[in-house]
């Protein structure tokens, strides 16, 4: 026998044993190897579509707003299973932009294992971890922060949150520049949020099978959230020791699951 | 015959060349061994995590390079030296607010960069507790250096020279953020002041002889300011506010800045005090030419507000009562504190 036909049993031998193995199994467990998840991010205004520098929204606190960039920063993502089996995506990795302007609304997982997830979790924002890991823990994101405005210089770090556009409201009649700029103050105060959401079908991962969590994300919340930020008091809030906890809170409510697309080789 | 003589001829000049281009980088990446870091015996833990970014001979080169260079600056001109000056422990001698790109100014004082290894907080009002990334302030303040990340990277990665530069002093070798910050690290981790006249008095090291004056100034120092100006590093990383008036037409709110708090109004780092007699000028806005204006300063010109630290009002005094003799003492004491070691060492020349 020549090697070659030698190799090509072994290659048949192999695929017999992986088809009768799964055949045995159930459903879940049928689910092997491994592929992509990719979330979608989906920016909103209280149902609406959000569009830059064009519609307006009025909110319940009676301010109209112009939306001119609404970027924030996803990070430290874990897939939740039917079992509660935790699936944490490799930290370094896990961090993302997502813009409006820059057409940065995607976050694609990769090498995600074979899986019937029921939830994902992640973070608004830098956790202090990453920042205490100095350069080391930076990557490209820093230059990629830099490049969408995401970058807090003088805080040597990260806005978690950027939200500017101009709003008038019945104190407010001249159309006034607002800027909501989110993130952790240095040492003293920490504005990371970490949320869970619940999937409404579950997510399926297997060699063929990559899923779409599309997720819907209102950024009414920032403002017209569980606490209520009026602009008219203060528009412009970076640094601010009671509104900027205030807004982290209400920006980490904004994310709702829509729906998952399950699928093999899905194109959102 | 003729044929494989050929062959052989042109592999042996072939082996020539590689073996001398090889030869060449292996010598290069031969000579990189890490530095030692020595934490003198007097001060407290080291803060900096050096087994992340143990310094190397290559790396503490390229930082040193990196620190002197004008490219690091949106005009090409000012380079961090540019700012802090070795002979100044590294302060910008002679100029009250930082000077930038374009002459423009900054809203404070330079401070010294030495034993940074040893702190936990940068920068005045502490924008970043991470060595690795306060280079982000000075680089991007528009007027400092007025320069982005990005940009400073590309004109880097083009540049042959830090191209060779970066490749010996890391082992992924490439001209990147991580390895840009941690060659400046390396730079400012070794920059350890601890050889001063009082650094040899406390370990009872020959050169530590103090004078009567300088022993009674220790004294006074003990009693009245290392409350604050704590440990060998005379340093205890708060931030306070020590009654300074606002500077007229520049409202610095300090800490507040960074932790928008209004219960941090006006605070500022307490600043080591090591070298502090080649420092001048003074205070975060360095409105005193002196050290003896900056005792009449604690002794008489303390102004009362919600943030002042409770330390500069107690028993219904402003301040802190100095006497003529101790202002005396005082001055001398804080001359012992000039390490010219430091000051002289040419490792961290720029020339």
């Amino acid at each position: 026998m020549t090697t070659l036909k030698r190799f090509q049993y072994l290659i048949l031998a192999t695929g017999l044993t992986l088809t009768s193995c799964s055949s045995d199994d159930d459903a879940t467990q049928n689910l092997t190897g491994e592929n992509n998840l990719t979330i979608e991010f989906d920016n909103s205004v209280n149902g609406d579509d959000l569009l830059l520098d064009s519609s307006t929204y009025t909110n319940s606190n009676s301010e109209v707003l112009t939306i001119n960039r609404f970027n924030y920063i996803v990070s430290n993502f874990v897939l939740i299973d039917t079992e509660g089996n935790e699936f944490t995506y490799p930290k370094d990795d896990s961090y993302f932009i997502i813009s409006e302007e820059a057409d940065l609304s995607e976050v694609t997982l990769t090498n995600i294992p074979a899986g019937d997830y029921v939830a994902v979790r992640f973070g608004l924002g830098v956790d202090q971890e990453k920042y205490l890991q100095g350069a080391e823990g930076q990557g490209d994101l820093l230059q990629l922060a830099e490049e969408t405005d995401m970058m807090w210089s003088w805080l040597a770090g990260y806005k978690f949150l950027n939200f500017e556009g101009s709003f008038t409201s019945p104190t407010v009649t001249e159309a006034t520049d607002f800027k909501i700029h989110m993130g952790s103050h240095g040492s003293s105060l920490d504005n990371y949020k970490e949320l869970t959401l619940e999937l409404p079908t579950n997510a399926l991962v297997s060699s063929n099978l990559s899923p779409i969590v599309h997720l819907a994300v209102d950024a009414n919340q920032i403002l017209d959230g569980n606490t209520k930020i009026l602009l008219s008091e203060k528009a412009v809030v970076m640094v601010d020791e009671v509104k900027s906890p205030q807004i982290a809170t209400n920006a980490a409510a904004m994310f709702r699951v829509d729906h998952v697309h399950n699928g093999e080789n899905l194109e959102h | 015959m003729k044929y494989s003589i050929k062959i052989a001829l042109s592999m042996v000049v072939l082996s020539l060349i590689f073996a001398c281009s090889k030869s060449d980088d292996t010598d290069y990446f031969a000579l990189d061994e890490n530095l030692e870091v020595s934490i003198p015996a007097n001060f407290p833990e080291m803060q900096y995590d050096i087994s992340r970014n143990p310094p190397t001979k290559n790396g503490f080169e390229l930082g040193k390079k990196l620190f002197y260079d004008g490219k690091l600056s949106s005009n090409g001109f000012i380079s961090c030296g540019f700012c802090h000056e070795q002979r100044f422990a590294f302060t910008h001698h002679g100029h009250q607010f930082s000077h930038g790109i374009d002459d423009l100014e900054g809203i404070r004082n330079a401070p010294a960069v030495q034993n940074m290894a040893f702190q936990s907080q940068f920068s005045w009002d502490g924008g970043t507790s991470h060595l690795d990334l306060f280079p982000i302030i000075p680089i991007t303040n528009e007027v400092e250096m007025g320069e982005t990340i990005s940009n400073v990277l590309k004109k880097l990665q083009a540049d042959s020279e830090y191209q060779r530069l970066f490749a010996s002093a890391f082992e992924d070798g490439s001209v990147n953020n991580e390895n840009f910050f941690k060659a400046l690290s390396q730079f400012m981790v070794m920059m350890i002041s601890s050889n001063s006249k009082y650094d040899k008095y406390v370990r009872n090291e020959p050169g530590g002889e103090f004078l009567e004056l300088e022993e009674e100034g220790l004294r006074v120092f003990e009693a009245k300011c290392a409350s604050c100006h704590k440990t060998d590093l005379f340093t205890d990383s708060a931030f306070r506010n020590n009654g300074l008036p606002p500077y007229p037409g520049i409202n610095d709110l300090g800490r507040t800045e960074v932790s928008g708090s209004t219960t941090d109004h006006y605070k500022f780092k307490v600043p080591s005090l090591r070298n502090v007699a080649v420092t001048a000028p003074y205070m975060h806005d360095g409105r005193f030419g002196s050290l003896a204006s900056v005792l009449n300063f604690y002794n008489s010109g303390v102004q009362d507000s919600e943030t002042l630290d409770p330390i500069l009002k107690q028993n219904g005094r402003l301040g802190i009562a100095l006497s003529t003799k101790e202002q005396e003492a005082l001055i001398a004491f804080l001359q012992t504190l000039t390490d010219s070691e430091f000051l002289n060492d040419e490792r961290f020349a720029e020339y």
